[in-house]
């Protein structure tokens, strides 16, 4: 029997019905067209699906949908404020830190959790900070290059 | 870094980067048509099997299910990347009589959703006879062996013999001669985005198939074989793929069921393979069983060499083939053989297909051979960088009959990683460095695929506002190809990078081109894309010379969007004008250009070949065996630098995936059961496991490449699983010949080494 | 594919026990779901009623009491981890968070599905159960409580009844001259224990040892005591022979499967090495206690 969902993504608030079996990167995907979120695995073990739920890091293909209700995500595509990409979106374009871009969001969104609950990671744990998501392309050093450029304040947030 | 080039050698973002730092890049995972369903493919869980019978009626009473699926419905061709020898060509994909390894698809559904299409796989029955099964290739090789294809005689799918000067004399001559043996693990891509398909057939009788592949080309071709629709007819579209890493360049199950169902239903059908499924049921890393015999003079003069190879085929031949050979060829890599002798043996067994993996044969043969090549400096009392210099390749250095190697900085590489491993020091206690050389080709000379095309081509069209548009069949796969050639055509251009697009990888609108394998694209598509800017460039010049009336001994030239005379600069005038000038004046057609590029009298195997040394730090825990990679510093060579952002990320990418080859990915199996099938299971390196890295860029420059570019994307997977044995060697004094080099590994050969001393 | 099934999401414990009662052995209970999602992905668990007390706020706390610590059940791993009283009092326990899994498991996976799901391999038990924890459950029938080392009867098989909840874990203040230590043997630095050994030490005169407990994950079908390896130590002076013999010993108690990571001969091997090397890391952390 399908339940009510309520929540906000992005910013923007959402009323769904869904079945209890569905997955949080589901919804998000098939519900709400917001497929920057990926499937890597589906077991809880990639991190591609990585968003923010109230704030922290989830991996939306291992919380069920009606698990999130009442709570705010933030997706990949809640990033960028507008036409102005994040810090976190102009490290990564500098620094190389994606290839095929398939772990990127959640690569991206992971980081985003690392600095809103730690704005002066050091690098361990940024190491820590990323370690749930697997990237097969860029051997992970240049995330830590855009991060730690971020820290550095290297970029400004667009207002 | 030079600074001849206005585009080239500078750090740019990706051109398709923002696409993919925003969420809004489209994989074939993200693609949705109107009216689509989804398709789940059903398959054996038994490794070697008749099929007696496939009762399908009741999955499609199931509501919401379209269609089913099995091998009666397809043509019953068997297809094969090897298209020259249909001998070769041994996968019908769909089985109809015989299933031969456990993965291998036998039907599939076709529903209105994805777990509808899954419940119906439950509801097929399948009857099968179970047939006696072998797995492990020596014992495949057996006269009593199973037979996993008919009429094969032992089981021996192909053969490979290598071979020059006198190896049997010359082996008399040697002061000291080393045999030894190893054995190469398997290994999966692990590609993010699993195998998919969206295939559309219509009414007309065209099929579009949107795929995540690394080359549409192969695609649609090998599709068209299977289908018996027209080529021309089959459109394959690849936007952007979440990786390939060697295992996306043959069809696929995902793409064939895909196309099979959505020609009887003539509706849109997706398939997204699992990541179970993509662990089990696609190919993988040829594992290798390699007994070697290097021969040496006192000084450490290198004479002859063999390599004898038994790789696991698994059930089909698939790119296996290529691997065999290529292994064979690079085993005498990086080094001048006089006398070499190669025999290889692809061995089918009852186990999921063995294929191209990055490196492609390279990584098995540098680990074997890097290994070996220690252990004979440490005999002969030698160095290991000095051995490597005395015997490494050169400039302008022929390989037997085989290649013409022309750019070549071995040698400056190992100096670099002399000067590099010094600097270090002294190291703690149980730590210690190892070092590897490498080389690999810049794409392959072969055409077992009969292309009549040339291997690639690339139309480039200015438009009115001086905006290029390049047309490629080339694949952008992540390694950044759309980028690395868009920086080729505005190069050519002299203009601005942003000036250019990159139309790519979609047959219906690009010329065809073999695909992003063999690290071939810099080079092949490169010089592709540098012909087609260059015809472009001509068209301009005849316009601007006219308008600007210049002597005719004066040459020109476009810089900075502002074409000129060379000798004097500033006497030009804007590349922005001439091309509306041009346009109106060739009755307003755009200007287009034309290029295309196969390699001729380049010898057999690749027109050229980027050259590296690595050195790789470990720390060992000796009560344990555990280790960790501390330090990853590699010295390449990969001609001219076309994006640097790209090289760098290509060798972090390679340390992380050829660092995984040597300490820990493995595909363990049971009676041709893969044990561990998900990426938990599956060790793969993260981010808390990677090592430092360091790049020290080597100069060369490539006479056969676009702007003297050549390969940098494979070679950097070939040489870390060697400098790790050896590092761990330097380190504490144990040699593991058989990959993964484990923690295990290493702790029983640390107790072996101590009862040895006992005695 | 999960399976359908119908949800509950209780506000109080009293209401998720009345469910529990209601649906006994058709129903299972998620919290964050991390391990359990997965068995069902798989087809393993596939109950028609799924009772969700992630939402229940009253067993979400860490309490810093007079008598020790209290984690109610549905505290996430990364509270804990995060917790100032715990990286302060309890600091082996934080620790051992930081490598569990990821840290997105870790936000919303808790401590009592972990302990509930009764993996050999977890993390926590070994640290709770060498810091003597006491495990709390309710069933509409009243409470009861038991040593957390002997929660585990089997490969994923614990005491908990059906009917029940884990609502609590209970944390004995730490004696003083007390140190613990834990680690685990792992290829990749996140991945699960190959081999877990967990070590509290309690010192007395001279730095002999007045009171151990070691632990071992991984190395049985459940988190083990290797009783007689502590008796080895218990009362002594600790020296190097001594260790190595409780190594030995510990190695001789365990009973480790042959698995895809490790041969069971090597998890003996590891647990000789760790239950020495994590015996001394416990007495410097008693010292510096």
């Amino acid at each position: 029997m399908k339940k009510e969902l309520k929540i906000k993504v992005n910013g923007q608030p959402y009323d769904l019905f869904v079945k209890p079996n569905t997955l949080l990167s589901e919804v998000l995907r098939d519900d709400l067209g917001l497929t920057g979120t990926k499937r890597g695995c589906n077991s809880s073990s990639c991190g591609a699906c990585t968003v923010m739920l109230n704030g922290m890091s989830v991996k939306s293909c291992s919380v069920l949908a009606i698990q999130a209700n009442g709570s705010e995500l933030v997706t990949v595509e809640g990033l960028a404020k507008g036409n102005k990409l994040s810090p976190l979106q102009n490290a990564f374009l500098d620094h190389g830190s994606y290839q095929c871009g398939f772990c990127t969001p959640g690569m991206l969104m992971s980081s985003k959790a690392l600095l809103t609950e730690n704005p002066k990671p050091t690098k361990e744990e940024m190491k820590e900070g990323i370690d749930g998501n697997i990237c097969r392309c860029t051997g992970y050093n240049s995330i830590i290059r855009a991060i730690t450029a971020v820290v550095k304040g290297e970029y400004k947030e667009a207002k | 870094m030079t600074t001849k080039f206005s585009v080239l050698g500078q750090r740019v973002h990706n051109i398709d980067g923002t696409e993919k730092v925003t969420g809004s890049a489209k994989y074939t995972f993200d693609v949705v048509l109107p009216n689509m369903l989804y398709g789940k493919i059903l398959r054996s869980p038994h490794p070697h099997a008749k099929i007696l019978k496939i009762d399908t009626r009741q999955a499609k009473k199931l509501i919401g299910v379209k269609a089913v699926v099995t091998g009666k419905d397809t043509l019953g061709h068997k297809q094969g990347i090897w298209r020259r020898f249909p001998e070769l060509c041994d996968e019908e994909i769909l089985c109809r009589e015989k299933v031969r390894y456990i993965g291998d698809a036998v039907a599939a559904v076709a529903a209105i959703d994805e777990d509808t299409a899954e419940e119906a796989l439950d509801l097929i029955d399948v009857e099968y006879d179970l047939l006696p099964a072998v797995f492990d290739p020596m014992e495949a090789i057996k006269e009593d062996a199973p037979q996993v294809h008919d009429g094969v005689e032992l089981n021996i799918n192909i053969t490979r013999h290598i071979e020059w000067g006198d190896v049997d004399e010359a082996f008399k001559k040697c002061d000291h001669i080393r045999e030894d043996q190893f054995k190469c693990s398997s290994q999966a891509h692990v590609c993010m985005e699993t195998h998919d398909a969206v295939a559309s057939f219509g009414h007309n009788g065209k099929l579009t198939v949107w795929t995540s592949t690394q080359s549409s080309y192969y695609i649609q071709r090998l599709l068209a074989d299977m289908t018996d629709i027209r080529e021309s007819d089959i459109r394959v579209i690849n936007r952007h793929t979440g990786g390939g890493f060697g295992s996306k360049f043959e069809l696929d199950s995902a793409q064939f069921c895909a196309a099979i169902l959505s020609q009887k239903l003539c509706q849109p059908v997706k398939i997204v393979l699992s990541r179970e499924e993509e662990f089990t049921a696609t190919k993988r890393r040829t594992p290798m069983y390699y007994a070697l015999k290097l021969g040496a003079k006192k000084d450490g003069t290198l004479l002859a060499k063999e390599a004898r190879v038994i790789t696991e085929g698994g059930a089909y031949t698939s790119m296996g083939a290529t691997a065999l050979y290529l292994t064979g060829f690079f085993s005498s890599f990086p080094y001048k053989y006089p006398n070499y002798r190669y025999d290889g043996y692809r061995v089918y067994t009852n186990t999921a297909p063995t294929s191209a993996m990055r490196g492609f044969g390279a990584p098995q043969s540098t680990f074997v051979g890097e290994s070996q090549l220690d252990m004979m400096a440490e005999d002969l009392g030698i160095d290991p960088i000095e051995i490597r210099r005395k015997n490494g390749m050169t400039p302008n250095y022929e390989v037997p009959g085989q290649a013409f190697i022309q750019s070549c900085g071995l040698h400056q590489c190992l100096d670099k990683i002399d000067e590099h491993i010094k600097e270090r020091g002294k190291l703690p206690p149980n730590h210690g460095i190892g070092v590897a050389s490498y080389g690999f080709m810049s794409g392959g000379i072969f055409n077992w695929f009969n292309t009549p095309y040339a291997f690639s081509a690339a139309v480039v069209r200015i438009n009115v506002d001086g905006k290029v548009d390049v047309y490629t069949g080339a694949c952008d796969i992540g390694q950044g190809s759309n980028t690395t050639l868009a920086m080729i055509c505005a190069e050519e251009l002299g203009i601005k990078l942003e000036d250019v697009r990159v139309f790519s990888g979609d047959t219906g609108i690009c010329p065809p081109d073999l695909g992003a394998w063999g690290s071939r694209q810099t080079l092949m598509s490169g010089n592709a894309v540098k012909r087609a800017a260059e015809d472009c460039k001509n068209q301009i010049m005849e316009f601007a010379a006219a308008k600007m009336g210049v002597n005719i001994v004066y040459d020109l030239d476009i810089k900075d969007s502002w074409i000129h005379i060379v000798a004097r600069p500033e006497r030009g005038v804007s590349y922005y004008d001439i091309v509306k000038e041009a346009i109106r004046g060739k009755d307003g057609v755009a200007i287009m250009g034309r290029g295309h590029y196969t390699p001729h009298r380049k010898g057999m195997i690749s027109p050229a070949y980027s050259f590296g040394v690595q050195a790789v730090e470990v720390a060992v825990d000796i009560e344990t065996g555990r280790y960790k990679l501390v330090y990853v510093t590699t010295a390449h060579e990969s001609g001219t630098v076309i994006n640097p952002v790209g090289i760098e990320g290509q060798l972090e990418g390679a340390i992380m995936m050829a660092g995984g080859y040597g300490y820990c990915e493995d595909q363990p199996m049971d009676d041709g059961k893969i044990l561990n099938p998900s990426i938990a299971d599956y060790k793969l390196i993260r981010s808390l496991d990677m090592p430092e890295t360091k790049i020290l860029e080597i100069d060369t420059y490539e006479p056969e490449g676009p702007f003297g570019a050549k390969e940098a994307g494979e070679g950097l997977t070939n040489p870390t699983a060697g400098a790790i044995g050896n590092a761990i060697y330097k380190a504490v004094g144990v040699r593991i010949n058989d990959l993964p080099i484990t923690p295990e590994k290493v702790f029983k050969a640390l107790r072996e080494k101590e009862k040895k001393k006992a005695k | 594919m999960i399976k359908d099934f119908e949800h509950f999401a209780p506000k109080t414990l009293k209401e998720a026990l009345a469910l529990l009662d209601k649906y006994q052995d058709d129903c299972k209970v998620i919290c964050g779901g991390q391990s359990l999602l997965i068995l069902m992905r798989q087809g393993l668990v596939a109950p028609p009623y799924m009772i969700d007390i992630k939402g229940i706020s009253e067993l979400s706390y860490i309490k810093d009491e007079k008598d020790g610590l209290k984690i109610g059940a549905t505290t996430t791993h990364r509270a804990i981890e995060k917790s100032p009283v715990i990286k302060k009092k309890y600091p082996v326990l934080a620790k051992m968070e930081t490598r569990l899994a990821s840290i997105q498991t870790r936000n919303w996976g808790t401590i009592g599905g972990n302990v509930c799901h009764g993996d050999p391999a977890g993390d926590p038990l070994p640290v709770l159960i060498a810091l003597g924890a006491t495990l709390t459950m309710a069933g509409s029938k009243g409470k009861r409580s038991m040593p957390a080392e002997d929660f585990c009867l089997d490969y994923f098989e614990t005491a908990l009844e059906p009917v029940e909840l884990l609502t609590e874990i209970a944390l004995p203040i730490v004696p003083p001259n007390s140190g613990t230590a834990y680690t685990k043997f792992n290829v990749i630095e996140s991945d699960l224990a190959t081999v877990g050994v967990a070590v509290s030490v309690t010192l007395g005169a001279g730095d002999s040892c007045q009171d151990i407990r070691i632990v071992l994950g991984a190395s049985a079908p459940t988190p083990m005591r290797p009783k007689k390896a502590e008796a080895v130590l218990k009362g002594k002076k600790i020296t190097d022979a001594l260790l190595a013999q409780a190594g030995e010993t510990a190695a001789t108690e365990a009973d480790p499967i042959s698995d895809i990571y490790a041969s069971e001969e090597y998890r003996r091997e590891l647990i000789k090495v760790l239950v020495p090397r994590l015996t001394r890391e416990a007495m410097a952390n008693a010292k510096k206690a």
